[in-house]
């Protein structure tokens, strides 16, 4: 009863500052509902935000990591990979570690010391299951437990202020972007939003709302979204430079969502995060053309996004993290693919990287797992928190569960 | 059976009820509850044209590279064909409850292929077992074509093991994540071995591949295959318990309430018989109570059939029922993942929601919501859309009128929404020009309160 009771009281103070928000909405499209309590982050978060800019690149599927940055001078790789290991036009990077061919795009990168490659990324006890080590690299949970909320919607949480501060390039937003108060936006057309966002009737539905009981149930959602969706849509319209990149992306859907983000980050939008996607890494059978397939697009989309980048300035404030959910079994399968494992490579790409190449060594491929996976050495956790201090220059504390070890490649 | 209550079991065993129909009903709820399972007796599967296909041989497939890569474009069509047949059958379904089972049965036992044979005959291997016997229904899915192509059961040879399906067997579509060992999906990985297909999609058993040694399978030693595993995890209660949270989530109340759950779990272990599972849910009282109207989000698919339901539309390019899927995130046939869609909640975001609140203005009427607004928003839509409407459709206003004969412009909302409206739309609502049945069906329909059932 007691608990209820303070539960009521303190959705009442949403409830009024809801009502105000309303109000102004008609005056001030861009102001947004936002509790008090929340409020008085606001003037820290705005000086601390800054311009550093995050681009999230999710390879979906679990992309062999084995078969990306090949150790060429390794017998158990190729005697564990008869006919997947990968020795004709590979790059040779250092005396062990190589690129996949298709990876050549990015060459001139790995030379100029803009990328930084860590090896054997991962948590203990790792899930196989492609949604469930999903969910924990998206939330940042251990193995062991379920987070409802995503850790770049933490980070709005406690440093956005508005959904368009973390923009997805797809029609659905992941889970990563879903914080406890604040979610991120899906654009996977601006245009159309806005379109949407302007009819009169919805104003007249958001000007006679009121939140007596409804905020924490699913019809209150409902209303949250719509009011976000609005403010959030007239934002990117009005300050979106329609200009278009001059540089040439290859034709495909990773690409096409690269170039948005470029035209977003050159128009200098207030967007902190930038959340992209490429799938069909699960390749359990015909591993060989699928994946050089998939890294080429990768590549290529990558390597023209820097250039336009460059081209605008504005590649010294951008940060490139490249993930996959799990790395794949040391071992090939008679389907001349590989199942799922688990340790895998991040890549990071930007100006003035601490430690460019290889951040550390690859694990060993004879000390394996029960299930012949490689071991972990770096946990995935402290690379996000790492990116959060370092680059975003924000306290880790309340997005990241559990104190991390700070790395040393930014 | 009231009003909303009638309209309550309709929204979650269909997609909503008409009132025209309503007055047709029986008055007692067994009386009604039944009729939906004696409606449901029947099976029709879902039959497209794939005479293409006929006479083909897996040979020339190989020997003629060109017919190969007629054969697969010819494929990605015959895909979306199957998608507009199976909307369209849900929009005019002869069995109502089997087509909404095979719906949920479609996000349960995820599965996506390109083959549009094994596609269509896995389709309808759900539809069939939709409300029949659930140990038959997991055994009949371990041999299905487009599963065995779908989680490498193909390539799960003896002594060499592929443990894709044995793992989202388990955590997937029977016992839930956690409630079995590595060690589990390795042994029973072993038992699926030798499953295969023929160029039909017929299941093959390949003797030579599968593993005939003993395995250790929760704790029991034998020369288990795969049948043998299916029956050992359906001894555990556990799975009656993980297919009654779930069907508890989908046809009651997202949040699930541990209670009624167990009682269906009661029920379910018994004899795995879904169609009975179904009718407890339905004949309980708990199903009817307040706090389960009105709280589910429709899924991009209830709310499209939905509102066909009650304003019949055709829309003359088949693409555009395509688009409106994709938009709103749930394509039939493509599942985001073999965990498939999250449901509830994710549904909706910024994107989803706007979309969803247009959309009826858009099919129905041009994109206008309100039909008094003034004429300067008409002509800067006009202007910023550049030519006419997104999706050229014919709703079919006549049909609605006669669905809506006997229900005054006032009470519309009593069967459009389902739940409570929030107070201040409320009164926005009242003060809106009631003139047109039409228009005003419209406007509920773009509020956030219709997508809710």
């Amino acid at each position: 009863m007691y608990s209820a009771h303070v539960n009521t009281r303190i959705s009442n103070v949403l409830i009024m500052d809801r009502r105000k928000f309303i109000k102004n909405s008609a005056l001030a499209s861009s102001l947004f509902f936002v509790p008090n309590f929340v409020k008085t982050f606001e003037t820290v978060a705005s000086e601390r935000l800054g311009y550093k800019r995050l681009v999230i690149v999710q390879l979906a599927g679990g992309n062999d990591g084995l078969n990306t940055i090949i150790p060429h001078n390794n017998d158990l790789y190729y005697n564990a990979r008869p006919r997947l290991a990968i020795s004709k036009d590979l790059i040779k990077l250092t005396d062990d570690l190589g690129f996949h061919p298709s990876l050549s795009p990015l060459r001139p990168l790995f030379d100029n010391g803009e990328l930084s490659i860590i090896n054997n990324v991962g948590y203990p006890n790792p899930v196989r299951s492609h949604f469930r080590s999903m969910d924990i690299w998206q939330t940042a949970s251990g193995s062991d437990e379920y987070l409802q909320s995503g850790w770049i919607g933490r980070y709005l949480d406690q440093y956005g202020k508005q959904p368009y501060n973390a923009m997805e390039m797809d029609e659905q937003l992941s889970l990563a972007m879903k914080g406890e108060h604040l979610n991120g936006i899906a654009t996977n057309d601006y245009k159309v939003l806005y379109n949407t966002a302007k009819d009169p009737y919805f104003k007249n539905v958001i000007n006679h709302y009121n939140d007596a009981h409804l905020s924490e149930h699913n019809l209150g959602y409902l209303y949250q979204t719509m009011i976000e969706a609005k403010s959030s849509a007239n934002y990117i319209f009005e300050n979106t430079k329609v200009k278009p990149s001059h540089k040439i992306y290859p034709q495909n859907k990773f690409a096409k969502q690269l170039k948005n983000v470029a035209q977003f980050i050159n128009s200098g939008l207030d967007t902190k995060v930038f959340y992209t996607s490429l799938s069909g890494f699960d390749t359990h059978a015909n591993q060989i053309n699928k994946q050089a397939r998939l890294l080429t697009h990768y590549s290529e989309s990558v390597s023209a996004f820097v250039q336009d980048l460059k081209q605008n300035d504005t590649f010294k404030d951008t940060l490139i993290l490249t993930f996959s959910e799990f790395g794949r079994r040391v071992k090939q399968n008679a389907a001349n693919g590989t199942d799922h494992g688990s340790a895998n490579n991040v890549f990071v790409i930007g100006k003035n990287l601490k430690t460019a190449g290889f951040y550390n060594k690859l694990a060993s491929l004879s000390d394996l797992d029960a299930n012949g996976d490689l071991k972990y050495s770096i946990d995935f956790r402290s690379v996000y928190a790492t990116i959060l201090s370092q680059w975003m220059e924000v306290s880790a504390e309340g997005i990241i569960p559990n104190q991390q070890k700070l790395l040393d490649f930014i | 059976m009231t009003q909303q209550e009638l309209q309550h079991l309709y929204w979650r065993a269909g997609f909503g009820i008409n009132p025209n129909r309503q007055t047709s009903m029986p008055k007692n709820r067994a009386q009604v509850v039944e009729d939906l399972f004696v409606d449901s007796q029947a099976y029709t599967p879902i039959d497209i044209d794939l005479s293409y296909l006929h006479g083909i041989k897996p040979i020339d497939l190989k020997t003629f590279p060109e017919l190969a890569e007629e054969i697969r474009k010819k494929g990605v069509k015959k895909i979306l064909e199957l998608n507009g047949a199976w909307v369209k059958r849900l929009m005019n379904p002869n069995e109502l409850l089997r087509e909404r089972m095979t719906l949920l049965w479609a996000n349960h036992f995820v599965c996506r292929e390109r083959n549009p044979l094994y596609v269509q005959q896995y389709n309808n291997t759900l539809r069939y077992f939709a409300l029949g016997d659930f140990k038959a229904f997991v055994k009949a899915i371990s041999k299905e074509a487009a599963m065995l192509r779908y989680l490498n059961g193909k390539q799960n040879r003896k002594n060499r093991p592929n443990e894709n399906f044995a793992r989202e067997l388990m955590e997937l579509f029977t016992l839930g994540e956690g409630e079995y060992s590595e060690k589990d999906i390795k042994e029973s990985a072993r038992a699926f071995t030798g499953y295969s297909h023929d160029f039909e999609g017929n299941f093959i058993f390949r003797k030579l591949q599968h593993d005939y040694e003993s395995k250790l399978f929760f704790n029991r030693i034998g020369k288990h295959d795969g049948d043998d595993i299916i029956d050992i995890i359906l001894a555990e209660k556990q799975c009656a318990q993980f297919i009654s949270d779930k069907i508890y989530r989908y046809f009651v109340n997202p949040k699930p309430n541990k209670k009624h759950i167990d009682a269906m779990t009661e029920v379910f272990f018994k004899d795995y018989n879904i169609e009975n599972l179904m009718r407890f849910v339905f004949l309980s009282d708990w199903f009817y109570d307040e706090e389960n109207i009105g709280t589910k989000i429709k899924s991009p698919i209830d709310y499209v059939v939905g509102m066909a339901k009650t304003v019949p539309v055709t829309f003359e390019k088949e693409k555009d029922l395509l688009k409106i899927q994709k938009l709103l995130g749930q394509t039939l046939l493509d599942p985001p993942n073999v965990a498939g869609w999250k449901g509830d909640k994710a549904w909706i975001d910024a994107n989803t929601i706007m979309i969803r609140l247009k959309l009826p203005s858009v099919v129905l009427n041009s994109g206008f919501i309100a039909f008094d607004e003034k004429d300067e928003f008409r002509k800067q839509f006009f202007k910023n859309t550049k030519r006419k409407r997104p999706f050229k459709t014919v709703p079919k206003w006549d049909v609605f009128e006669e669905h809506f004969k006997l229900t005054k412009t006032e009470q519309l909302q009593d069967h459009i929404i389902q739940g409570k409206i929030n107070k201040g739309t409320l009164d926005y609502l009242k003060i809106l020009n009631k003139s047109s049945k039409q228009a005003y069906c419209i406007q509920l329909m773009s509020i956030p309160e219709y997508q809710m059932c």
